[in-house]
This record gives C-alpha cells, sequence and structure tokens, in this order.
C-alpha cells in the first residue's frame, strides 16, 4: 500500500466537523542556553570535564565534535546547541547517564556500535530523574534506552532510526524497560524500529510524532500508561497493548498502518482500556481486541473515536464482551467492524455511533436514529470464510449478493452488531485534537 | 481496482452451480427419490454455506476409506502421542508414552512398569510433559519407521517402534533437569536430539542461583546415538554438549547443505533466574531485556570426533564436551537473535535457517554458508563471557521477511512456501523463500502454536495440508466448562489462498508440536509373532504355547502359564495362598487381526491387554484372600462374558 502524504491525511481529518490541530504540538524543541554555566571548548576531553564537574554544575558544549563514549557519572548538565556533536567510536553505547539527575540537553549524539546484542544505543538513562530533552539522535542502532528508572523526562528529541534499508535491522527508537513515572514528550521520532515501554508502569506517552517505523509504541506488562496527542503515521502498528491494564489512549491521530499486518491500536490480553477521542484514519484495521478486556472488573471503553476509511475499522478476534463502543463515528470503512472465527459484537454495548451506512429515519428529530443500526451481512459471512472477496467489499457484486440472500436467504444472515441508538450526523468532533 | 461484474458473475455462477450440481448429485446417485434441492435443503437447514459444503468434501472421509496422511501428535501433559488421520482428522490412537495407560496395560504389566520406571528420576512419574515428536529419517526424508518424543518435565526421550506403534525405551540423562529442544533427529537418525530447557547444575547438587547461577547451571545438547538395527538408544555412545545457562530453547538438525551441524534457540542470555520476592524482575522482565539472545550453531560431526578422541568429561554418566573445548574446537559459535526467539527451522534445502521472535514482526533467515564462511574464517564479533564465538548478525543472514505479529514456528511445501503461525496475529502466515514476501495469511482460532504440514520438515515436503495446532478454543466448540479443550485446524494447501476445512479439538493434554507423514509409508505388522514381548521385540523366555499351560510352584512364588483365545483363559482358576506372590506369565494365542483380549482381576488392580500373540508377565502379591472373580476387558465374541474364572486366595 502506498504512503498516504500528510496533507492527505490531514485532507482526510477536515472532513470531520473541525479543522485538524496544527503540527506544533509535536515536534524537536531546542533548550535555550542556560544562564550560569561553564563553557566547554570543542577540543576539551569531555570525560574528564564531566567528571571533574560540581554536582548540580551546567557544562555548555561549543559547536564541535566531541568523541564518545560518555559516562554522566555525576548529577551535571550537559548542553549544547545541535552543532555540538558526541560522536561513537564505533562501538558501544555513545553516551550513558548514570547519575541520578542528570541532564543531557540540545546536543546531537551521532552513531552507535554495531552490536545489537549488546544493546549499542545512542544514549542510554539508568538513573533516576533524569532528563534527556532537546537532542538529536542519528546513525545509532538504538536510540534511547532507559532502563530501571524512575522519574524520567525524554523531551523534545529528534531520533532518526539506523540507517539499515530493513526496518527489522534498525533498532528500537526509545526503549523504556522497568521504567516508572516518566515521560516521553513532544519527540520526533522517525524512520526507527519500534518505541517499546516495557515491564513499566505510570508513564505518559504524549505529543510525539512517531512515523514510518513499525510499532509505534508498543506497551507490554506497563500499567497505568497515558497516551495521548501523539501522532503516528506510516507504522505498522500504531500503539500495541499487551498485557497490560488501566492504558489510556486520548486524541491520538495514527494514519496510514495499512500494511498486511497494519493496525491502529491493537489490544491483546489486556485489562481495563480507555480509548476516547482519536482519530484513525486509512488503517488496515482501526481498533483490534484480542482476548480484551480480560480480568473480573476489567472494561474497555471506545468512545468518541473517528474510525474512518480504515478496510475493518473494529475487530474483534473473538466474540466481544464487557466493552463499550460510544459516540464514535464510522465512515468510509470497507467493514465498520469484523469479528473473526463466526462470532458476534452483540454483547457489547453500541450506542450514539454515527455509521454512514446507516438509512434509518429521525421522526422525533432528537438526532437519533428512530430504528436500530445493525450490521447483518451475509457478506460478512462469506468474506470471513473466503477472505480474497474482502477485494470487492463495498461493490455493487457484493451488495447484490447481500441483496439476493434476503430474498432466498441460503446463509443465515448473521448480526454483528446492533446500535440502538445510531447517530444521524457525525459526532466525534474532538477526535484527533489536542486538549482544550 | 476493483472489478465488480467479475466478482458478481463469479458468485452467481457459483450459487447456481451449488444449487444445480446438489440437485443433480442427489437425483442420480442413489435414484431415492430425494427431491432436485435437498443438498440446497441441507444447506439451508444446517446453516452451511457453499464453503463448508466445499470442506466437507475436501474432507469427508467414508467408512472404510484411508486417510492420505498420519499425524503424530504430542499429547501434552497425557504424555502420549496421538495419531490422527489427514485429511479426515479423524483420531486413530493413543499411544502410550510416559504414563500409565489403561486401555493398552500400558504401565500394568511388568514389562511396560520396567519401561516406565527406568530412568524416571527414582519416582514413579505419573505425568510427563510431551512437546516434540520426531519421526525416523532416512537422508533427511521420514521412514515411517520409529518415533522419538522429549518429556519436558522430566527430561525423558522415549523411542516408538512403529511396527506395532509401541514404546521401546525410555531414556534419561541425570545431566539435565528438563528438556524442551526433543525431540530432534540428524537426517539419517544417527542421532536423536535433546536440549535443556532450564539450566540447573550438571551433577545435580545443590547451588544458589544468586551466587553461583553462572558458575554452576548450565544447559546441554544431549545427542542419543541410535542404534537402528536394535530399534533402540545406545547411552553408551551418547554424548552431551555443554552449553552456558542461557535457558535453550528449540533445535533442529542441519540437512544436506547444513548436515552436520544442529541449531539451538536460546531464551536469557541475561542470566535472568527470578527471584522476584528476593529483590529481582520477574523471569519474564529479566530474560528478555537484552534485544538478542543467542542462536547456538553446533557442529556435532566434530563433536562426536572429540569424544571419540576422548576429550570428554564423564559427568552424571554422560560424556559431556566441555564449554571451554566446545568453543576453542569450532563445536559451538553463535549468532545474534531477535529477542524472544521461539522456533528455529531449518528449510527442505538445508541452506537456510528461519527464527521467529515471539516480540519480534519479522522472521529472520540465516544463511549457513554465511555462517559456515564465517565460523572457518574465524571471523568474530566478540565472544561471550564463556569465551563462546560471537557472529556479526547482519552478516550472518540472508535477510527477514516483515510476517506480522509474533512468528513462532516455520514449516515448508513444496512450492518454495514457507508457513509461520504466527501467535499475536493468531494466523498462518505463507510466505516465499525466494524473495522473503507474505503472499498469504489464514486466521486460525485462537492463539495458534505449532503447526505441522505435509512432511514439512523434511527435505522433500509435500504440501497439500497444513494443522493450525491452538492453544484456545473459546467459541469453536459446545461448552463443557472452564477447561477447554485444544483446537486442531486443518487449513487447505491445494489452493493458493489457504483455508481452513476443519476442527479437531483435542480433549486431552496440550499438544505441542506434530508431524504429519504419508499414510503409505508406514508398514505396521497386523498381529505379534506368537509369543512376542512388546517390549523387547523378542519372543519371551515365558511365552506359552496352546497345551502347555501349567501352574508352578517355585521358591519365588506360584507361577502361571496362561493362554487366552477366544473364548477362554487357560487355566480359568488360580488357586493361591494368601500372601504368596504371583506371576501371571500370559499369552494371547490368537492370531487373527484385531483379536485382542484383555485381563483383569477384581480388586487387585490387575489389568492389561494382549493383542493377538502379545506375551505379558505380571507379577504382585496376593495380600488379600477371598475370591476375585477375573474376566476379559475386551469385547472379544459373541461368548466375552463368558471368557473370565477365579483368581481364589485361601487365607493363611
Amino acid at each position: 500500500m502506498r504512503a498516504l502524504p500528510l496533507s492527505f491525511v490531514a485532507a482526510i481529518a477536515a472532513c470531520g466537523t473541525a479543522a485538524v490541530a496544527s503540527d506544533d504540538l509535536v515536534g524537536p524543541s531546542h533548550p535555550v542556553r542556560p544562564a550560569a554555566c561553564v563553557d566547554v571548548a570543542a577540543d576539551a576531553p569531555l570525560q574528564a570535564t564531566i567528571d571533574e564537574a560540581e554536582a548540580g554544575a551546567t557544562l555548555c558544549l561549543a559547536p564541535g565534535r566531541y568523541p564518545g563514549p560518555v559516562v554522566i557519572r555525576r548529577p551535571v548538565t550537559v548542553w549544547g546547541p545541535p552543532e555540538a556533536i558526541i560522536t561513537s567510536n564505533g562501538s558501544g553505547t555513545t553516551v550513558r547517564l548514570v547519575a541520578a539527575r542528570a541532564e543531557l540537553l540540545g546536543v546531537t549524539v551521532d552513531g552507535s556500535g554495531g552490536r545489537y546484542d549488546k544493546l549499542d544505543g545512542a544514549v542510554l538513562v539508568a538513573a533516576d530523574d533524569v532528563v534527556v530533552e532537546g537532542v538529536t539522535i542519528e546513525n545509532a542502532v538504538y536510540g534511547l534506552l532507559v532502563e530501571k528508572a524512575h522519574r524520567v523526562r525524554i523531551h523534545g528529541n529528534h531520533v532518526r532510526g539506523g540507517t539499515d534499508p530493513s526496518i527489522g535491522l534498525r533498532g528500537d527508537t526509545v526503549r523504556l524497560w522497568e521504567t516508572y513515572d516518566s515521560e516521553v514528550s513532544g519527540n520526533l521520532i522517525e524512520d526507527g524500529r519500534d518505541m517499546v515501554v516495557w515491564y513499566s508502569r505510570g508513564n505518559r506517552v504524549t505529543g510525539n510524532l512517531v512515523r514510518r517505523g513499525r510499532y509505534g509504541t508498543h506497551f507490554m506488562y506497563s500499567h497505568d500508561s497515558l497516551v495521548v496527542g501523539n501522532r503516528y503515521l506510516d507504522v505498522t502498528v500504531g500503539v500495541f497493548v499487551m498485557y497490560s491494564h488501566d492504558v489510556t489512549l486520548r486524541r491520538n491521530v495514527i494514519a496510514n498502518a495499512a500494511g498486511a499486518a497494519g493496525i491502529a491500536i491493537g489490544l491483546k490480553d489486556s485489562g481495563t482500556t480507555t480509548i476516547i477521542d482519536n482519530l484513525l484514519v486509512h488503517d488496515q484495521v482501526g481498533i483490534y481486541l484480542d482476548n480484551t478486556p480480560q480480568g473480573p472488573a476489567a472494561t474497555v471503553a471506545i468512545r468518541g473515536n473517528q474510525l474512518r476509511l480504515c478496510r475493518a475499522a473494529l475487530v474483534f478476534h473473538a466474540s466481544g464482551h464487557a466493552t463499550t463502543v460510544s459516540d464514535n463515528d464510522f465512515a468510509g470503512n470497507d467493514a465498520h467492524s469484523r469479528v473473526d472465527g463466526g462470532g458476534d459484537a452483540l454483547d457489547v454495548t453500541w450506542s450514539g455511533n454515527y455509521f454512514d451506512d446507516y438509512t434509518g429515519y429521525d421522526l422525533d428529530d432528537d438526532g437519533r436514529g428512530d430504528v436500530p443500526y445493525e450490521l447483518r451481512s451475509f457478506t460478512h459471512v462469506l468474506i470471513d470464510r473466503h477472505p480474497n472477496l474482502a477485494y470487492f467489499s463495498g461493490t455493487p457484486a457484493l451488495a447484490m449478493t447481500d441483496a439476493a440472500a434476503r430474498l432466498d436467504p441460503l446463509f443465515q444472515a448473521k448480526a454483528v452488531l446492533i446500535d440502538h441508538q445510531p447517530r444521524m450526523q457525525p459526532t466525534a468532533s474532538a477526535a484527533g485534537h489536542p486538549e482544550r | 481496482m476493483r472489478l465488480p461484474w467479475t466478482g458478481l458473475g463469479w458468485l452467481t455462477a457459483s450459487l447456481i452451480v451449488a444449487a444445480c450440481s446438489g440437485g443433480k448429485q442427489a437425483s442420480s446417485g442413489g435414484g431415492t427419490g430425494a427431491s432436485a434441492t435437498s443438498v440446497v435443503e441441507l444447506m439451508k437447514a444446517r446453516g452451511l454455506s457453499e464453503a463448508d459444503v466445499t470442506a466437507a468434501l475436501k474432507t469427508y472421509t467414508p467408512t472404510g476409506k484411508l486417510d492420505e496422511y498420519l499425524t503424530f501428535a504430542s499429547g501434552g501433559h497425557s504424555g502420549q502421542v496421538i495419531v490422527i488421520g489427514v485429511p479426515s482428522m479423524r483420531i486413530l490412537k493413543y499411544i502410550g508414552v510416559f504414563t500409565p495407560e489403561p486401555w493398552q496395560g500400558y504401565g500394568f504389566d511388568d514389562q511396560t512398569k520396567g519401561l516406565l520406571a527406568s530412568d524416571s528420576r527414582g519416582r514413579n512419574l505419573t505425568w510427563a510433559d510431551t512437546h516434540h515428536p520426531a519421526l525416523s529419517e532416512q537422508a533427511g526424508d521420514y521412514d515411517g519407521k520409529f518415533l522419538f518424543i522429549g518429556d519436558k518435565a522430566n527430561a525423558r526421550v522415549a523411542v516408538i517402534d512403529l511396527a506395532d506403534f509401541t514404546t521401546k525405551q525410555i531414556v534419561s540423562s541425570k545431566l539435565i533437569g528438563s528438556d524442551h529442544g526433543a525431540a530432534f533427529v540428524t537426517p539419517d537418525t544417527d542421532y536423536v536430539i535433546e536440549t535443556t530447557q532450564y539450566p540447573t547444575p550438571f551433577d545435580g547438587s545443590f547451588a544458589d542461583p544468586k551466587t553461583e547461577y553462572k558458575a554452576k547451571y548450565r544447559g546441554a545438547a544431549v545427542f542419543w546415538r541410535f542404534d537402528r538395527a536394535k530399534g533402540r538408544i545406545d547411552r553408551d555412545a551418547s554424548f552431551a554438549v555443554e552449553f552456558p545457562p542461557y535457558t535453550q530453547d528449540l533445535a533442529d538438525a542441519g540437512k544436506l547443505a547444513s548436515d552436520g551441524y544442529a541449531f539451538f534457540n536460546s531464551i536469557n542470555t541475561e542470566l535472568s533466574w527470578g527471584g522476584n520476592m528476593e529483590g529481582n524482575p520477574p523471569m519474564e522482565s529479566g530474560s528478555s531485556q537484552n534485544d538478542m539472545d543467542y542462536l547456538h550453531v553446533v557442529n556435532w560431526r566434530k563433536a562426536e570426533e572429540l569424544v571419540k578422541a576422548g576429550k570428554f568429561e564423564l559427568i552424571s554418566g554422560m560424556k559431556v564436551l566441555r564449554l571451554d573445548v566446545a568453543a576453542a574446537e569450532g563445536v559451538l559459535t553463535f549468532v545474534p537473535e531477535p529477542k524472544s526467539p521461539h522456533g528455529v527451522d531449518v528449510t527442505p534445502d538445508g541452506q537456510d535457517i528461519v527464527v521467529g521472535g515471539k516480540l519480534d514482526t519479522h522472521g529472520t533467515v540465516y544463511s549457513f554458508a554465511k555462517i559456515k564462511a564465517l565460523i572457518d574464517a574465524k571471523q568474530y564479533a566478540g565472544k561471550d563471557d564463556f569465551g563462546v564465538p560471537i557472529l556479526d548478525f547482519k552478516a550472518s543472514i540472508r535477510g527477514q521477511v516483515e510476517l506480522g505479529l509474533g512468528p513462532l514456528h516455520t514449516v515448508y511445501d513444496n512450492q518454495g512456501f514457507a508457513y509461520t503461525s504466527m501467535f499475536l496475529e493468531t494466523v498462518v502466515a505463507k510466505w516465499s523463500l525466494k524473495d522473503l514476501k507474505v503472499v498469504d495469511k489464514v486466521s486460525t482460532h485462537y492463539n495458534i502454536g505449532h503447526l505441522t504440514a505435509a512432511e514439512g520438515d523434511t527435505v522433500s515436503p509435500d504440501g497439500k495440508y497444513l494443522i493450525a495446532m491452538n492453544k484456545w478454543a473459546l467459541d469453536r466448540f459446545s461448552k463443557v466448562g472452564p477447561l477447554l479443550p485444544q483446537n486442531f485446524q486443518l487449513v487447505d494447501l491445494n489452493t493458493p489462498k489457504m483455508t481452513v476445512l476443519y476442527d479437531l479439538p483435542i480433549g486431552l493434554g496440550e499438544p505441542h508440536y506434530a508431524q504429519m507423514i504419508k499414510a503409505d509409508k508406514i508398514k505396521a505388522v497386523d498381529v505379534y509373532k506368537p509369543g512376542e514381548d512388546a517390549v523387547t521385540s523378542e519372543i519371551s523366555p515365558n511365552a506359552t504355547e496352546g497345551g502347555k499351560e501349567r501352574i508352578e510352584r517355585r521358591p519365588d512364588g506360584v507361577h502361571v502359564y496362561m493362554t487366552a483365545i477366544r473364548s477362554h483363559f487357560t487355566p480359568d482358576v488360580i488357586r493361591v495362598k494368601e500372601g504368596e506372590t504371583v506371576h501371571v506369565h500370559l499369552t494371547n494365542l490368537e492370531q487373527a487381526y484385531d483379536a485382542t483380549h484383555g485381563f483383569a482381576i477384581n480388586s487387585y488392580n490387575i489389568n492389561v491387554s494382549i493383542e493377538p500373540g502379545e506375551q505379558s508377565d505380571i507379577t504382585f502379591v496376593a495380600d488379600r484372600s477371598g475370591v476375585f472373580p477375573m474376566y476379559c476387558t475386551e469385547f472379544c465374541s459373541a461368548l466375552h462374558l463368558e471368557m473370565a474364572g477365579y483368581f481364589l486366595v485361601e487365607p493363611k
């Protein structure tokens, strides 16, 4: 599938009831030069300068190249303009921040070693309360790695993925491992493999632009996570949540997750998940629920999202349960919903959604259709058994077989979903927009 | 571009064809007066689609017709092997292997009790975790002679003879405590490979992982030497290669281009050992911190030479090639592999090795030629802490194939395609080995683990059929309580698009791998030679001919030389004194196909099955006086109920 230009995505979004947000929420920032700092000349021995700095000191690097690797073992701030470049010597990780409250601001980190099995990266954070902000990362196997740390702030960085043409051979751009109460915000992340948040808790992924990658953000065993206001464009999978609970996804835009395994938001074996006000457009699958929610009181809430131009907007891998789907817009999808394996989504609570193929009426003029919206499709059964027919979905051919089947129902037309209060007009106007 | 009218034409035509051909079949087939639309009406009544009917026609096997393939599936916790016909998906047999199985009397007579007690770690093991069956091979092709299978829980390997579908031998090495990479055979079945899963100290001693994990915990690949002429494993000619405690996983033997080598996955180069209440991260976190683990490449021919040259150490009764020797002599080399790898599957030509990483979206295709060249040139990227050389990842691979979510295991067909089970996506992905591109996917239900295709892991796969072995079955079958069956789904490979043809619930144990062999390769006997011991495959010294039945009293107890033939036991009354040891030597005199007898004694927990010709020994103490009916437990004839007698125990 060809990639969609951003402008096209914006145009699609504009089909909604309000204009799309501007891009200025996301992208790298350049921290201003701190007022009180110790100047470091380009030819100074950086490691020794850092080792000798007083706790709490700020070092300001002049433009130039600084040979790595560098280990920040003291609570100091290293600031530089993008032209201050810390370079890899071809092996290992280039900058390691192992002291609490250490900060790396504004510089460029160029390269890493090439050992995948050693996690050779540009920047490694392995201490609490560390800040990495406005840093440019390029030519590295792994980008920003955070391990066993609390309250880390990864903000406004520009992480450019590895150079290998095969995406599987690029490393992760950002990787949080056993990381708690930390923030990944406002970063521009492109051409890398995955952003992963594993065995972590209480983290916030907000306002990032992630484009051309594999997993936009992959959560595993990472509870109490917040994913807000991000853009995931041209990724294989936008956000994938595994074995995690209490994850909230709000006001994200996920567009063109359109490859063979493309999914905008996927939930596998996870607990309570909230999916609100997201704009999911031109994805192979909009939202994919596999054995989620699980847990005694776990629920999934899907509210106020726009699901547009997807092959299948909302897919249940088995019959749905403990899920509420309300006030979403389903428009231009080949299939608004699909349940694999011949099941249905009748135990799911559908309420107040807008479906562009709703043919009912609203005599009492309350904005809600007077007859239920039912997805009761013969073609659904057929496509489930003959997936190649999905190619024809939405065409007169399948529409006529639908009609023919109703006249002389050789096959049982199977109800997939029923919304008793469908909307007459689109409603999800906040989808994909910044918080107000 | 869409082709609506083509689609309409195709659909309409197929609907008409379905209706018309159904009518024709009904009227011309039997002339039973069935209405012209009976097939269509049947479809309507049962809610069947055209695709359902097609699937039925592809799998339905009328009475008396035989299946084209036999699938041997592990029986999981049952400790058994399940034999399934393909395409009918009829279960043909459960073979007792690691656990007692009453119908076959397996684990009830002296022979099979002895078999189960052999290498049972000094315990009466009543369960097993059977994982991977391996059919014997000649020149890399199944020969239909033997089957091997591993018990992960207790690190045992069993030998099953496919002449009579019974277990002949169980071996275990005290060197290792569990296995997962078992069983896999080398191309001529010279060796049966068994690889550790969870590392433990080699000598069975105690060592605290907190302080001694790296120093004392070890994994190993055991190469069990198979003596084809004897049909048994030769323990003394077997050896093991020591591995670091990286928690080795699945294995595969090289073939053709890679013959002489074997490949093993590992999942824990982090050396995590758990301790989540001792201040450590949980095992699953600790063991997946590194982005890559190590594919172990073992030159087993070289290892065999070194062992023959005496460069081994005898540990827990096993000849072990130690790590330093293996590393120094080029026997063991590592290649990085993507996180949480699972299957390692050599392609039919032996040139590539496909590794699926559970948490990856790509399958990695390693080039054996590249690996070999790097090893030969000693061109290493580094060494691990144990001194084992590591090759460069990129320099070792042919490429990666973007498969989707959660690739696990890969099998092959005869058209150059590979089929990979995708756990997270729960699909089978079909992809081209040549250009590493996915061409088709089929949805499976649910959570596919292994998959197997017709001879799909040999040098000459057949294509045709594939079975997706699904771990979950939540809405596939009628509800049977919280413990659900597994679901085997038969997938048609005869058409370019894969389709699911049939669901077979497996209601006992959790199968792992299975292998599918052309049914006509198996030449099973119909009956045993008169007096044959099914475990030794020899005529038993206790075999009894008709007319020579007798009861002998000897110092070690009462010996009853008994025969069974429709419809009586001879003798049919056994008289002993309370406290005497009883030895029943029972021979089935039948030579008629399918004329099996059982023999049971009330209250004594005596139950054996004797197939035609089979001889069975039963030893027990008559510790309770009284009158105990004994009878045949197989419905063998019209006078089956009369095939009975008494076991009389006089009080002291």
